[in-house]
């Protein structure tokens, strides 16, 4: 990975797992994903994706999140 | 003057919890049926009440709408937070919260309950699903749980009852016992970077708070194999079985409600039928016969039928939210929807409206956001309905040629039809994306959406949800419907028509007279100059004033105008011959046709845009709190259907159709 390039949730493959860096931004939409549990250093699971590609399905903290890639393009994820 | 030392005798308890968390099965298992259902005060979120008596204390359960936070991003949440503080004038201040929280879903469950705590009144936690969480393998110590928060755990199991006793006594007993502390949230805050809002840093601090309250007394066991409700959410999610098993259900489910509701209706119109012929029977003939006769039991027996179909939806749609599927629908519609400027959860209503807009209407209740709500109600009449088949069908039948479209087997009526039903979901796309991108244009609208775990749906909920459904949409249309048929029963039979007295005509040609003479006919003759760039002559303009309060009365109305008895949409006989008065019938004083087939096509055009629904309007007021959006919802599809009706005909008639 190199440095200063962030890796959003949005380009992770299905089944894979990645720790949340940060959320992007000051608005409704990112303190809403934060107060559902996406915090930076917890652990995400991709799921799946509906059948047209969005949403994505999520599992974090034991339950299941549906986003649209725009949201999950705003979770950076930390390297490795 | 209330004696201070006096022990209360009555308390407000407010239950507070994230939806999905089996609040619903609580509330029925502490109060059982809700003693007030209505809307809070000027906003269009559900109020329930129920009420229940513990050790001579009277208690008052507010269920309180599912809510993830209190920084509120819906009208359910605000309300929430409102009935919290004390500031809804309907509900007094809560004596005591009831947070249910998740066994199954601890942490992101304790945010919400960790902001109540900081309301400075008695707190009781109710863990629920402790059932479903232990078949997960997950075990919770409750007792160092309660330790750690500083107010009273209670494991219940909702749907068998168990601990729900319990409940009931630290409910009764929490003015005595201490506040919860409020969590300390400053070691937390102190990490994090400064430049952040003081909300988005609070929410992560508040995450970091619960990780710490809930160390070491939560531990998950690994289970043997997959969960079972993983596996199922891996078929029902996927992208190829995922759509099949979707577009199984909702075939299963409209089939259903078409196949099931209509013994049922048929019953209700048959009851209606013989209270019609009763009625008559010992009412002497005259206005007072044909007001309760065709305008009154008319009316009742036009907006009773449907109580079938709405129920029988709202059962289907409990079910499916009960179990968790709903929001899988969602899921995999939402992308479809986002092109129409909606979203994944306007689909049920949506789909539910070509049985009828009114339950499509009353099922957008699901959709939290307001903006995405509102937008659904106003394009949801816009689906082609039940009530505009029998249109399509009889003009199909008459004046399309019945000749093959492309291939043999493929006739053009048929096309026809499905042209109908393609032009109503087309048109409520393009509004639907000119209207978000116009006068609901704004920030964009999150999807952030909970996929609850699969559970059975609870009896009690449903049922209630079924009863409750019934029951609103009785009361709340069934008044105005009433009113509706009255007031055109009386303008199409008034004034009395005068007729020659030497004149030898049937009953049917005298109904039709009678038709023409009075204040509905006139109306027609004053609109004919409206309607005829449509292509209609003065009757047809009549028959679709007179269709206003439910579109399946315009068959009945062309038959009394165009000089037959009234019509039967159901009987074959009658149709035909209508079909058959209808190819006869010409312009006033020439033998021009009036039906041809670009008339035909617009008529039909005009009938799947056009908001000649009295019931829909009603519903579309009632949910929306508001006349405003019905007025719209009438203007735009009226306006809509005269154009398209206009351009259908324009172009027709210059193609030689």
């Amino acid at each position: 990975m190199v440095a200063g390039m962030s890796v959003s949730l949005e380009s992770i493959a299905v089944g894979h797992t990645a720790t949340v860096a940060d959320v992007l931004g000051d608005d409704a939409v990112a303190l809403r994903l934060l107060e559902m549990g996406l915090t930076p250093g917890i652990v995400v699971r991709l799921v799946g994706r509906a059948p047209l590609g969005d949403p994505l399905e999520l599992e974090l903290r034991g339950y299941r999140l549906s986003i649209r890639r725009a949201e999950a393009a705003r979770i950076t994820l930390t390297a490795g | 003057m209330p004696q201070p030392s006096a022990p209360p005798s009555h308390l407000t308890v407010a239950l507070l919890g994230n939806p999905n968390t089996g609040k619903s099965t609580l509330f029925s298992a502490l109060a059982g049926i809700p003693t007030r259902i209505g809307n809070y005060p000027g906003v269009t979120v559900e109020e329930k009440v129920g009420r229940f008596t513990h050790r001579g204390m009277t208690i008052d359960l507010v269920d309180l709408p599912g809510s993830y936070s209190f920084t509120p991003q819906s009208p359910d949440e605000q309300v929430a937070i409102d009935v919290l503080r004390g500031r809804m004038a309907d509900v007094s201040k809560p004596d005591c919260v009831v947070v249910a929280v998740d066994a199954t879903n601890l942490e992101r469950n304790l945010y919400l309950a960790s902001q109540a705590m900081e309301l400075g009144l008695p707190m009781v936690i109710a863990l629920t699903l402790s059932d479903v969480a232990a078949a997960k393998g997950i075990t919770i110590d409750d007792a160092a749980l309660a330790s750690r928060l500083g107010c009273p755990v209670v494991r219940v199991v909702a749907p068998t009852g168990d601990g729900v006793a319990t409940l009931r006594e630290r409910i009764v007993a929490a003015p005595d016992t201490p506040f919860p502390r409020p969590p300390d949230l400053s070691p937390h805050l102190s990490a994090i970077d400064g430049s952040r809002p003081q909300a988005a840093r609070e929410a992560i601090a508040r995450y970091a708070w619960i990780d710490r309250a809930t160390a070491g007394i939560v531990s998950r066991s690994a289970p043997a194999r997959r969960p079972l409700d993983e596996r199922i959410d891996g078929w029902l999610t996927h992208r190829l079985w995922g759509t099949l098993v979707f577009i199984a259900v909702m075939l299963a489910l409209f089939t259903s409600i078409f196949q099931l509701a209509a013994p049922l209706m048929d019953l209700i119109s048959a009851g209606m039928d013989g209270v019609s012929a009763w009625a008559e029977s010992v009412l002497p003939e005259g206005a007072i016969r044909s007001l309760i006769v065709d305008g009154v039991l008319a009316g009742v027996g036009g907006v009773v039928v449907f109580v079938p179909q709405i129920a029988l939806l709202f059962l289907f749609i409990a079910i499916l939210e009960g179990c968790g599927y709903l929001s899988r629908a969602a899921f995999l519609m939402d992308r479809l929807l986002v092109w129409a400027g909606l979203s994944g959860k306007s689909f049920i209503p949506l789909l539910s409206s070509f049985a009828c807009a009114i339950p499509g209407i009353m099922a957008a209740r699901t959709i939290e956001n307001r903006r995405d709500r509102l937008l659904t109600i106003l394009v949801a009449p816009l689906m082609s309905c039940s009530a505009r088949l029998p249109v399509y069908l009889l003009l199909c039948g008459a004046f399309i040629p019945n000749v093959a479209f492309g291939a043999s087997w493929l006739r053009l009526p048929a096309v026809v039809l499905v042209c109908m039903y393609a032009v109503g979901v087309i048109v409520a796309a393009l509004v639907a994306s000119v209207l978000s991108r116009t006068i609901f244009r704004g920030p964009p609208q999150p999807f952030v959406m909970e996929l609850p775990g699969w559970r059975w749906p609870q009896p009690a909920v449903v049922l209630e949800r079924v009863r409750e459904a019934a029951w609103s949409f009785l009361k709340n249309a069934g008044t105005l419907i009433l009113a509706m048929s009255v007031v055109i029963w009386a303008l199409g039979s008034y004034p009395k028509p005068v007729l020659p007295a030497a004149a030898d005509l049937t009953e049917a040609e005298q109904q039709g007279e009678a038709l023409r003479q009075s204040f509905l006919g006139r109306a027609g003759r004053l609109i004919e100059p409206v309607v005829k760039p449509l292509g209609w002559d003065w009757r047809l303009g009549c028959a679709a004033v007179a269709s206003f309060p439910a579109r399946e009365v315009v068959l009945g109305t062309l038959g009394v105008i165009y000089n037959l008895g009234d019509v039967d949409p159901g009987e074959e006989e009658g149709a035909t011959a209508l079909v058959r008065r209808l190819k006869a019938a010409t312009w006033d004083g020439t033998d021009r046709k009036v039906f041809t087939v670009p008339v035909a096509l617009s008529l039909m055009v005009f009938f799947a845009l056009c908001a000649q629904c009295a019931s829909t309007l009603v519903i579309i007021g009632k949910e929306t709190r508001s006349w405003f959006w019905p007025i719209v919802t009438f203007s735009y599809m009226t306006a809509l259907a005269w154009l398209a009706a206009f351009a259908t005909y324009q172009l027709g008639t210059a193609l030689g159709w």
